[in-house]
This record gives structure tokens, C-alpha cells and sequence, in this order.
């Protein structure tokens, strides 16, 4: 198993998995700028701690561990700065590259799911990882994974039904 | 899961935002910087040692060392005084008996039993920890099992007394300790 450390083509690596860790820090940051932030601060410690890269459960830890701390740090400058109370929300809706208003409307759904059900099926649709790795991520049992990713799905089945 | 399978497949279509190509440079930097810093690193003592070269820890070593400096002025200031007054007396007394017994090599008649005198003994050392803060889990270098991050501040006061004057002294210094404890899997 090589580790990431000793990645040549660590760009190519970066270029397969960024999309995914930055559409995952985006659920918790206002600015895609702050997403990459994040990514980078986790991809650059994960690498530093010399981890295997197929140990993704660990990065997409690292990455929401990263994210959590950048939250308190943010909501502590919000309130600093005394803007709007409704700002102090730190979820945002995940950016997606959308081609047709089909797909907008399957975005605008994604983003108004409970933030633990959205946070499954951005781990499992759009990083492809595992119940066990999702479970190992953010520290839940795999059947609650699993069963928020079916949660997440029935939740969006009936949104997009037409009224 | 059948039932969700279109729905899936409509998910994996939709795409997400490429990241900026910035990040990749910026990833790129942090990389090549932090390999400068690792061939400074220490090798395997610098897991442990890290925790000494921490500015709080940093801050509480130069404490305790200007502590131990000024205890060691004071004791010094204390024992020429001590030493002077001895001399004053010795130089206005009438001769002793004593000093037959015990003659005086350095000039200074009759002091040279004093010196015990002049000797503090440590009396009490309390640590009171005022503050403790957890900082959350974090991961160790190569290692894949958590930490959690606890930050200890405390006031740490020691106390020295002289048994023969009554004299006492006491040095209070405030400290800050980080510790990791290793949390197991759930």
C-alpha cells in the first residue's frame, strides 16, 4: 500500500479525490474559499502524519475534525464581527456542476436535507465510500449510516415528487 | 434498494464543483514547505518532545527557572546577612568559651557553626489547577489511533522555611501542561 507521502503523481491523486473532500467541507463553510481552506489544511495533515491514502475513512475524518474546529473559529468571528444572526448558520448547500433544471432541483434538494443524512450521502454518492468507511468517518455504527443513507434517499424521492 | 437505484444514478450524475486550480498549487507549497520542516524534525523523540517546545510549556520552564533564580538571590542575600550580622556580634562579644573548641580559619571568629543555620528546607509544594480545557481529538505522528487534547493551567507555589529563624519563603508561578490521552474505537 503506497502512502501518500511517497506519491509522485500526488495531483492525479488530489485531482480524484478533491472534487469529493471539497464538496464534503463545503457542508460546513459559507465560501467555497473556505472549503479549500479546510481541504488543504486536512489533505497536507493527512499526508504529513505519513497515513495510507486508502485509509479514507481517516481522511474524511481528518477533513470534518478540520472543519468542526474552523466552525467554532468562524461562529467566534461572526459574532465579533455582530453580523446578522441568520449568518451564524455554518451549513451552506453543497456546489454542484448541474447541467439541466432537473439537476438543479436535485441539487436545491440535496441542500435542504438534515444536515446528518446529507452528510452520509456526500460520503457515500460522491466519494464513494463504503458504510463501514462512512461509519469510520464520522464515528457512527455502520447500520446508522446505512440507515441515514436510506433516509436521505426516501427524503429526497418524495421532494422531487411532483405536488 | 431498488427502488432508489434511479435516483442514484440520477446523484452520481450530478457533479461537483471542480476545486480551483489555486488549491493545487497552494497544496503543492504547503507540501514542499512542511518537507523542509520534517528533515529538521528529530526522529522518533520528537512525538514526545514537542510537547516541551510548546510556547505555554516554553512559558512555564522560564517560570520555574526565573522562580529558582530568584530563590537562589534571595537565600544568597539571606545567608550574607546572616553572615555579616554574625561577624558584628563576634567583633562586640567578649570572647567565648567556645572559641577554643572551635577555632576560626577564615577570619570570620565564631560563625563557622551558623552556616546550618542559614539552611531552608523545602516546607510545602502545592499545585492548584484552576483551568482545564479539552481541545478534541487529534491524531499523533504515524499513529491512526486518537488522541484527546486536554490543556491543564495551574498555580504551582513552593515553600521553603528556616528552622532556626522562623524565616520562610514562598514562590508561586503559574504553568500550563498538554497532555494526550489515547481514546480506544467505539
Amino acid at each position: 500500500m503506497d502512502n501518500i507521502a511517497s506519491h509522485e503523481n500526488w495531483k492525479s491523486c488530489f485531482s480524484e479525490i478533491g472534487p469529493g473532500l471539497l464538496l464534503f467541507a463545503r457542508q460546513w463553510t459559507r465560501s467555497a474559499a473556505d472549503a479549500e481552506d479546510i481541504v488543504q489544511e486536512a489533505f497536507v495533515k493527512f499526508w504529513r502524519r505519513n497515513h495510507q491514502i486508502n485509509n479514507r475513512a481517516l481522511l474524511y475524518a481528518t477533513v470534518r475534525s478540520i472543519a468542526l474546529d474552523f466552525i467554532r473559529r468562524d461562529k467566534r468571528r461572526v459574532r465579533r464581527e455582530a453580523t446578522a444572526v441568520a449568518e451564524a448558520d455554518p451549513t451552506i448547500e453543497p456546489q454542484f456542476e448541474w447541467a439541466d433544471e432537473g439537476q438543479s432541483a436535485l441539487a436545491a434538494a440535496v441542500s435542504c436535507l438534515p444536515h446528518d443524512q446529507r452528510e452520509v450521502l456526500v460520503l457515500k454518492i460522491w466519494n464513494e465510500l463504503t458504510f463501514s468507511e462512512i461509519a469510520g468517518a464520522l464515528g457512527i455504527s455502520q447500520n446508522t449510516a446505512a440507515s441515514r443513507y436510506r433516509y436521505a434517499l426516501a427524503h429526497l424521492k418524495k421532494s422531487l415528487q411532483p405536488q | 434498494m431498488n427502488d432508489f437505484s434511479e435516483l442514484e444514478k440520477d446523484l452520481k450524475a450530478l457533479r461537483p464543483a471542480q476545486p480551483s486550480p489555486v488549491l493545487f498549487e497552494r497544496i503543492e507549497g504547503a507540501m514542499a514547505e512542511n518537507s523542509r520542516a520534517r528533515v529538521s524534525d528529530a526522529g522518533p523523540m520528537a512525538n514526545w518532545f514537542w510537547r516541551f517546545t510548546e510556547t505555554p510549556y516554553r512559558f512555564g520552564i522560564g517560570l520555574a527557572a526565573a522562580a529558582a533564580a530568584v530563590v537562589l538571590l534571595i537565600a544568597r542575600i539571606s545567608t550574607d546577612q546572616t553572615q555579616n550580622e554574625n561577624t558584628e556580634i563576634a567583633q562586640v562579644s567578649p570572647p567565648s568559651q567556645a572559641r577554643p573548641v572551635q577555632p576560626s580559619f577564615s577570619g570570620r571568629s565564631g560563625i563557622d557553626g551558623s552556616m546550618s543555620s542559614n539552611k531552608f528546607v523545602s516546607s510545602g509544594a502545592t499545585q492548584v489547577v484552576y483551568n482545564t480545557r479539552d481541545e478534541g481529538l487529534q491524531f499523533a505522528d504515524g499513529s491512526q489511533q486518537p488522541l484527546r487534547r486536554l490543556r491543564y493551567q495551574t498555580q504551582q507555589t513552593w515553600q521553603w522555611r528556616n528552622p532556626s529563624t522562623g524565616a520562610s519563603l514562598r514562590v508561586s508561578y503559574p504553568s500550563e501542561e498538554v497532555v494526550l490521552i489515547p481514546v480506544s474505537g467505539q
